[in-house]
């Protein structure tokens, strides 16, 4: 082990306290009954007190079939209800600014846009409420199912102190493209906050054969969630959103990180070969510009990141680095934990594998962060 | 065996059942469990992203709220424990994580007098 020994009961290097470390996908499970308190509508409010729950599950799957002991996937290391339990979770791990997200990860698959817009807002002011004065950043929720509904939250609470980003999903639903949501960014770049999209899949049925036909944990966060952080980061970059919102960041959660290296190629190749059909597109027709401004590749370097978790290392050093250039790591990647999922990516690798320079460790466990979110 | 390598790690009855301690002998990080009241001693980290061992069987935060209380487990019967970060599942007596036949350090362990020995 580099440096510092470490003791038995370490769950990181000792290290690892000496640097800053932000953690971009940390998970609060605030109880239920304590988010509908926050919920203002009194006819809302009574309908999210059903016994459906404010979120309720059409179809519940984790990774608890493929792992030991009837673990549920989602809570392997415990759950933090409180900035109290977040303070502890991330002291564990050497988690200097744990970046805290409310979860609720079926919520664009939920039925009632009120309901699930009463519920959006209502996170938000429990995190305003509970863990910002904690002094915890947070990222707001995004009720992106409803883009005037999105400019107004962000309009209300993205200036508010300890607010650094917005919260919303990629997955089986409209992509981002779509320019119905150019309202959003526009409010997006005007209070300067990144949109920061985790996955929101593996709820079932997913109503389509190939996504009712994985029957594997491996298939479904390992491929399916990268599949739609892909195609929803080349759906933004093809039909012009960067060329029209060019300080927009944008941030892919949970949706894997190595496959940058072939987005970045096989886009520009695709592109080339025939980018007529750039023009077509909405945005870019109204725009009245034949082509993007930029090669594809670029957009990836300078408005897209990717949180790590998790890190997934091939065994050779050498192969190890070959990818973190290709993928253009320095620029791009964000440290993530993950925590509580069965997906936990302490930064043990950042001081013991060799292909993480200082320049680079700095990079991804806070610098890209640091200039990502303002703080 | 000879008690010429064997070193107290441990106080007999120190450690529950489905408990684990970590200690280090020699620079060497060595996670002791107490399995049914026996006891087995591996290597503290596991190989997969060195995750401590000795963890195994800590309460999780809000763990009563969960569909399991601790992080990992000590698994009576076949003999093994799950890492507390991933589940990987490591046999006490083999040091062998089955799926992909890596391999931890497993040591000798015995109780004398009170004591619990391993053997280095």
């Amino acid at each position: 082990m580099a440096g510092d020994s470490m003791a038995p009961e370490d769950e990181v290097p000792p290290q690892a306290y000496e640097d800053r470390i932000i953690d971009l996908d940390f998970h609060l499970t605030p109880p239920e009954d304590e988010i509908l308190k926050y919920v203002d509508d009194d006819r809302l409010y009574q309908k999210l007190t059903t016994e459906f729950g404010i979120a309720p599950v059409k179809g519940k799957w984790d990774a608890a079939y493929a792992i030991k002991d009837g673990n549920e996937g989602l809570y392997t290391q415990g759950r933090a209800e409180t900035a109290e339990d977040v303070r502890e979770a991330a002291e564990m791990f050497a988690i200097d600014e744990p970046i805290v997200n409310p979860g609720i990860n079926n919520m664009p698959s939920q039925h009632h846009p009120l309901l699930k817009t009463a519920v959006a807002k209502a996170c938000n002011d429990y995190l305003l409420d509970q863990v910002v004065p904690e002094d915890f950043y947070c990222l707001m929720m995004l009720p992106q199912w409803d883009p005037e509904d999105a400019v107004e939250e962000i309009e209300r609470v993205g200036d508010e102190d300890g607010i650094v980003g917005v919260y919303g999903w990629f997955g089986p639903f409209t992509m981002f493209g779509d320019e119905k949501y150019d309202l959003v960014f526009e409010a997006l770049t005007d209070n300067n906050l990144p949109l920061i999209l985790h996955g929101s899949l593996s709820f079932w049925p997913q109503q389509t054969p190939v996504g009712d036909n994985m029957i594997t944990w491996t298939e479904v966060l390992g491929f399916d969630w990268p599949i739609h952080a892909m195609l929803t980061t080349v759906n933004m970059i093809m039909t012009g959103v960067f060329d029209k919102f060019p300080d927009l960041d944008v941030v892919m959660q949970e949706g894997g990180h190595w496959w940058l290296p072939f987005v970045r190629y096989r886009m520009n190749e695709f592109y080339e070969m025939h980018p007529e059909d750039v023009q077509i597109t909405p945005r870019k027709f109204e725009m009245e510009e034949r082509y993007l401004n930029r090669r594809p590749s670029e957009y990836l370097r300078d408005n897209i990141y990717v949180c790590t978790q998790p890190m997934a290392l091939p065994d050779r050093t050498n192969e190890t680095e070959s990818l973190l250039d290709l993928s253009m790591a320095e620029d791009t990647f964000l440290y993530s934990s993950d925590w509580p999922h069965q997906t936990l990516d302490p930064a043990t690798w950042a001081y013991t594998n060799r292909a993480f320079d200082e320049n680079l460790k700095n990079s991804i466990l806070h610098e890209n962060a640091e200039e990502l979110l303002g703080i | 065996m000879s008690t010429d390598n064997f070193t107290k790690v441990a106080d007999e009855n120190e450690l529950k059942p489905g408990e684990g301690k970590g200690i280090e002998i020699n620079g060497i990080e060595i996670a002791l469990f107490n399995v049914d009241s026996d006891y087995y001693a591996v290597s503290n980290r596991c190989s997969h992203q060195q995750a401590p061992l000795c963890k195994v069987g800590e309460k999780k935060i809000n763990g009563e709220k969960c569909w399991t209380e601790q992080r990992g487990s000590v698994d009576d019967e076949n003999i093994a424990i799950t890492c507390p970060w991933h589940l990987w599942e490591w046999g006490l007596q083999s040091g062998e994580h089955e799926v992909t036949g890596q391999r931890i350090g497993s040591f000798d362990v015995k109780v004398e007098d009170g004591d619990i020995l391993v053997n280095l």
